[in-house]
């Protein structure tokens, strides 16, 4: 059971809403994934087309929880407010924290971060912050009272997989007790897979489903690697060794030559 | 009275928020409002004042990742 | 006695209809709130291509089955001159090369071509591109001309168009009645979202192409199409949340960023005009043809116009005549799949 800011989800799978070839076959996608928990985001409405009031139809029908981002923002002004104006819309106080640093990597501006979710956890706000591996961040974000971290596995959209596993590994052992949530960067079940295995408590992903040929088939993969990857974590997986060690008993072998 | 919608100049008659987001054709939607940077709560379009020049931003829910 | 058919709208969608119905003898009149020909018509910025296996990229399988047979639908209505079936050359960028085969992975029916043919075939890119992908079967056509034309064709087949004239589909009951109004039908069909798209024309004697080329791009599905007189339509964005008739500079620099990689002599191409409009889409970016007693809809034709245009235009066509309420639902395929 992933357990975050004192609610339960029994699917491990965060799954976002962007770039789907039609908002039929994101609806579809998000049913077959299994997930529990979408990220949503706000753009500008025009008062004569209102197109953000047929999208957020379909979420609303899917009976999901969303988690809103603050996707695009560099500042911690733009950022809070942002949350505000999310938390009004959605009508809830999740928050999916983004402040990007600089355009190539998307990377987060950390120094921004932990202002900006200083700001928000003060306004009740329940805060899922997008950082990198780094401890010192992490613990700082905690100290502001974020309950959940989100890591980055790699830059957003580049579908690279976990790029530092050794750094991921290390925050998941110094923070045993902290929900930790891979985000951004994954680009085939196996790296969820992985991410599972190492203990995270949960993925999410956007791009490696909606850009896959058949986003649906991709959503449905990823849930069974995300199982997979949870289950292999709990029963305590063996480690790898130099040499090989024969899986046969030797005991009692016939002596034929 | 010309104020920027969502960064695009437009002619409104109104002075309360409200008011303003009726005349764009903002009713009964899901949206948030923000004056000049600043968010302003459903709760207090009402008597929120928008001056000439004012930036208005109306956001609504949109794909997110 | 003769039938009569009413349809609201006079771009791609209607036009198709109206001459679909003359060809089976119904009398068919037009109301167009535009003062002339694609005006008001989201058709009037399309690209104009017919390129079903390149589309078949990311859209429902039935947009590659049905729009097949565009072309020959649109060689018979304006006469062989007015498509160009050449074909349609794919590129990416060196630093994009994979995005080539992975658009090679989801399509079908082309060539993966080398330096000779792109040479033979588009002289002015062969220095460019050592690879491309060439889907030999698709076409193209110039969307004004085409509707144009069309117009012309079906006038003369005695359709009655009434320029300048917004009427309500509900105005001319108990007619029967078409709405073919794209996104502007939006307030009675409750469903239809908009897709901004903007494109740009330029004109340059600089570089020449026979055929539409696309350049695989990470966010946009750009496309140059050659259009008379060394115009060049650049296209398009897909703006989900597209509201307004304004052109973004983010736009404008992919657009024309994109255009400048493909071949830097578009730098000094000439800027003829900027277009914006909203594409109509339902939920599954597929079209639909459906009937409310006497009032038949059109619409959905998202980024698909003269691809699917004359497949509705047969479906609605069916229908009026034969008075019929079971019209066919292009099915989405891809997500009806039993995956269980």
């Amino acid at each position: 059971m992933l357990e975050v800011y004192g609610e339960k989800f029994t699917n491990r799978l965060l799954l976002g809403s962007a770039q789907y070839p039609s908002p039929a076959i994101l609806s579809e996608s998000i049913k077959q994934s299994q997930s529990q928990i979408v990220t949503v985001s706000l753009r500008r409405e025009s008062g004569g087309d209102l197109a953000g009031q047929a999208f957020w139809q379909i979420i609303q029908d899917l009976k999901l929880k969303v988690l809103p981002n603050t996707a695009g923002c560099y500042t911690v002004k733009e950022a809070v407010t942002t949350a505000h104006m999310a938390r009004e819309v959605f009508n809830t106080d999740w928050i999916k924290l983004e402040v990007i640093g600089e355009e190539d990597t998307l990377q987060p501006n950390v120094f921004e971060l932990v202002e900006a979710a200083k700001v928000l956890v003060e306004d009740g706000f329940k805060v899922f912050p997008y950082t990198t591996d780094d401890l010192i961040v992490a613990d700082k974000l905690l100290q502001t009272g974020c309950e959940v971290l989100m890591p980055w596995g790699a830059p957003i959209g580049s579908g690279r997989g976990l790029n530092n596993p050794y750094a991921l590994k290390t925050m998941r052992s110094h923070f045993p007790d902290t929900p930790l949530i891979v985000d951004a960067g994954i680009g085939v079940p196996s790296h969820a897979a992985q991410a599972m295995e190492m203990g995270f408590d949960a993925v999410l992903l956007n791009t490696a489903v909606a850009g896959a040929g058949d986003p649906v088939a991709m959503a449905k993969a990823f849930n069974l690697a995300i199982e997979a990857g949870l289950l292999a974590y709990e029963a305590d997986p063996i480690d790898a060794r130099d040499m090989a060690e024969p899986s046969t008993p030797m005991m009692g072998k016939a002596f034929l030559s | 009275m010309k104020i920027y919608l969502n960064g695009v100049e437009t002619t409104v008659d109104h002075t309360k928020l409200e008011a303003v987001l009726i005349q764009l054709g903002y009713q009964e939607v899901t949206i948030a409002t923000a004056i000049n940077g600043d968010f302003v709560p459903l709760s207090l379009r009402k008597n929120t004042q928008i001056n000439e020049g004012d930036k208005l931003e109306v956001l609504a829910p949109m794909q997110g990742g | 006695m003769s039938m009569k058919v009413n349809i609201v709208g006079a771009g791609v969608a209607g036009l198709s209809l109206a001459w679909q119905l003359v060809q089976q003898g119904v009398e068919v009149e037009m109301f167009e709130r535009g003062a002339r020909v694609g005006e008001k018509a989201c058709s009037w910025f399309a690209g104009g291509m017919l390129a079903p296996w390149c589309e078949a990229e990311n859209a429902e399988p039935v947009v590659l089955e049905y729009g097949k047979e565009s072309l020959a639908w649109w060689q018979n209505a304006l006469g062989e001159s007015f498509v160009d079936a050449k074909g349609t050359l794919v590129f990416a960028q060196q630093r994009d090369k994979k995005e080539l085969k992975r658009f090679a992975r989801r399509t079908q029916a082309y060539e993966v071509v080398g330096h000779d043919v792109i040479s033979s075939l588009e002289p002015d890119l062969a220095s460019q591109y050592q690879e491309a992908l060439f889907f030999k079967d698709e076409a193209h056509l110039d969307p004004r001309k085409a509707l144009i034309r069309l117009t012309e064709v079906v006038q003369a087949l005695g359709v009655k168009i009434n320029f300048e004239q917004e009427v309500e589909p509900e105005d001319l009951l108990p007619e029967k009645v078409v709405d073919c109004r794209g996104y502007n039908a939006a307030k009675t069909v409750q469903s239809l979202r908009p897709v901004k798209g903007e494109m740009l024309l330029v004109k340059t004697n600089e570089i020449s192409l026979s055929r539409p080329v696309r350049l695989l791009h990470p966010r946009i599905p750009l496309y140059v199409v050659p259009r008379d007189d060394q115009h060049f339509m650049i296209g398009a964005t897909m703006i989900e949340n597209g509201h307004g008739h304004q052109f973004s500079v983010r736009s404008m620099l992919e657009l024309l960023g994109s255009a400048y990689a493909l071949h830097p002599s578009f730098a000094e191409a000439e800027i003829i005009e900027m277009g914006v409009d909203l594409r109509p889409a339902f939920i599954d970016n597929l079209p639909r043809v459906e009937r409310d007693n006497n009032i038949w809809r059109i619409n959905g034709l998202y980024r698909h116009g003269y691809l699917l245009a004359p497949y509705m235009a047969k479906l609605a066509a069916d229908s009026i005549i034969s008075d019929t309420h079971e019209i066919e639902k292009l099915a989405d395929f891809k997500i009806k799949e039993d995956r269980a």
